[in-house]
């Protein structure tokens, strides 16, 4: 039997008066991509950035790979096997990508430069923008930021991959670019957990697709039945709005 | 205006002697304690972000006291207070000292400074964006190994213009140092208008010095801008 690689148990988080989580319990199976969705505001973001405790939860707890992460003193080791996201990038605008790459290779696994840097040779080869090696941050498209991003996440060889909204500060005609990326990590088995507004990718790629609203999980449900057969009035109301937008 | 000008004047001894004694005089001060300024700047800026209350305490009383007593009175009561404040064997060996002007001035200068570079790290640290931290957090990077790495060679680029503008400061302060005894540029062209009343001449010397020597900072730290520019963002040339 496989074992569920984020098991999240009665994670409760609260910004002062803000419920952002409210006891909610999930897990995610390994190799599979899973989608978050939910208007804004529901606690997305939030379950994400707990899931490698960039987020200090209240209650519950997040167990990764068999670890709890509340009592985890190595947080710093666990970290490194679960790569991240951000909608906007957050590539370190003085290192050229290339050492924006090797940085974490080499300070956290000690990895020495010239292996690290074939390594992220082969990345960027696989993001499609090993020309950009260089360059700085500044000077290349959102599109290329963010694919050198998920290069960055990648260089740790980490077994689960975490997206934050990757596509929503991108304009229209770099989003695909970084979809694609995303694309062949997840047939490549990554397991992947993706807060996003693309319904399409949500529809083709993901596995499964998860429902928030108010902090809370609502539904939970293969991708195919999600969209076809929702089986909460609001998730039926949130499907309806944004696929009219379209 | 009748005025017969007399620039040799200056070349002439004992007066190229004060010249040169208020030059070497006011850089020496300005370096040492901008030196000091910029390691003790740091650690209060540093422990201002501290998670430690006290500490936080700490570092916003320092700051607080230091930025707001008018330097000039803060010198005066190093010079003359300060002293008073000592048991009396120590008073009396640091009245002995030779120099106690120029150390006094030197610890004066530093601790004023101290406290507005303390608040330029803090507000260079606060301007990088917490996404930042966030990213080298999740690649697993650790507390210390995020601000060697990310955040202070981030940081440092944007405070160069605000840490040379402090060295600016600093290099003009120095001149308050003249009202408790130090020989420095100020104090030399006051001297020399004092012996030949050729006020003119010396105080002209005076602010030539200080505009000459602000220059070639300001044109050192512009170089030292553009060499450590981040490409595409800060520093466009």
């Amino acid at each position: 039997m496989t074992l569920p690689l984020v098991q999240i148990n009665n994670l409760s988080l609260r910004y002062g008066d803000f419920v952002a989580l409210d006891d909610v319990s999930i897990d995610f199976m390994p190799g599979t991509c899973v989608v978050i969705c939910g208007p804004s505001g529901s606690g997305k973001s939030s379950l994400l950035r707990c899931v490698n405790r960039l987020e200090n939860f209240d209650k519950g707890d997040v167990i990764f790979d068999g670890q709890s992460l509340k009592a985890a003193q190595n947080i710093s080791k666990i970290r490194s096997n679960i790569g991240m996201v951000f909608q906007h990038f957050e590539l370190y605008p003085h290192l050229s990508v290339m050492n924006n790459i090797t940085l974490a290779p080499r300070y956290v696994n000690g990895v020495n430069r010239d292996e690290a840097e074939a390594k992220a040779h082969k990345l960027l080869e696989r993001v499609g923008i090993l020309d950009q090696a260089k360059k700085y941050p500044n000077e290349l498209s959102g599109g290329q930021q963010q694919r050198a991003a998920i290069a960055r996440a990648l260089a740790l060889e980490p077994k689960l991959m975490l997206f934050d909204e990757p596509t929503s500060a991108l304009d229209p005609e770099m989003i695909s670019e970084v979809l694609q990326v995303m694309r062949d990590l997840a047939r490549n088995g990554m397991t992947m957990l993706v807060v996003t507004h693309e319904m399409g990718f949500a529809r083709d790629v993901a596995d499964e697709v998860v429902f928030m609203d108010k902090g809370k999980v609502i539904e939970r449900n293969e991708s195919g039945g999600f969209f076809d057969n929702p089986q909460s009035d609001r998730a039926k109301e949130f499907i309806d709005r944004v696929l009219q937008k379209i | 205006m009748n005025y017969e000008f007399d620039w040799p004047l200056l070349l002439e001894e004992p007066n190229w002697g004060w010249v040169i004694e208020g030059v070497a005089n006011t850089i020496q001060l300005s370096l040492m304690a901008w030196g000091f300024a910029l390691v003790l700047g740091v650690l209060i800026g540093a422990i201002r972000m501290s998670k430690s209350r006290l500490l936080r305490f700490i570092g916003t009383t320092y700051v607080e006291i230091f930025r707001n007593i008018p330097l000039l009175v803060q010198l005066f009561l190093w010079f003359f207070v300060f002293p008073l404040l000592l048991p009396d064997d120590l008073m009396r060996a640091w009245n002995r000292l030779d120099g106690v002007p120029f150390f006094t001035a030197l610890i004066g200068l530093s601790l004023f400074t101290a406290a507005r570079i303390a608040e330029q790290i803090r507000s260079g640290i606060s301007s990088i964006p917490k996404g930042q931290f966030l990213a080298a957090y999740s690649t697993g990077l650790t507390e210390v190994q995020t601000f060697r790495h990310v955040i202070i060679p981030y940081a440092f680029r944007v405070m160069i213009p605000a840490i040379a503008s402090e060295f600016l400061t600093i290099f003009k302060n120095s001149a308050l140092t003249l009202t408790i005894g130090v020989a420095e540029v100020t104090g030399a062209a006051k001297t020399i208008e004092a012996y030949t009343f050729r006020g003119i001449e010396a105080y002209s010397a005076a602010s030539l010095t200080y505009m000459l020597t602000t220059a070639s900072v300001v044109i050192f730290m512009g170089w030292l801008e553009h060499a450590l520019r981040i490409p595409g963002l800060i520093g466009k040339r």
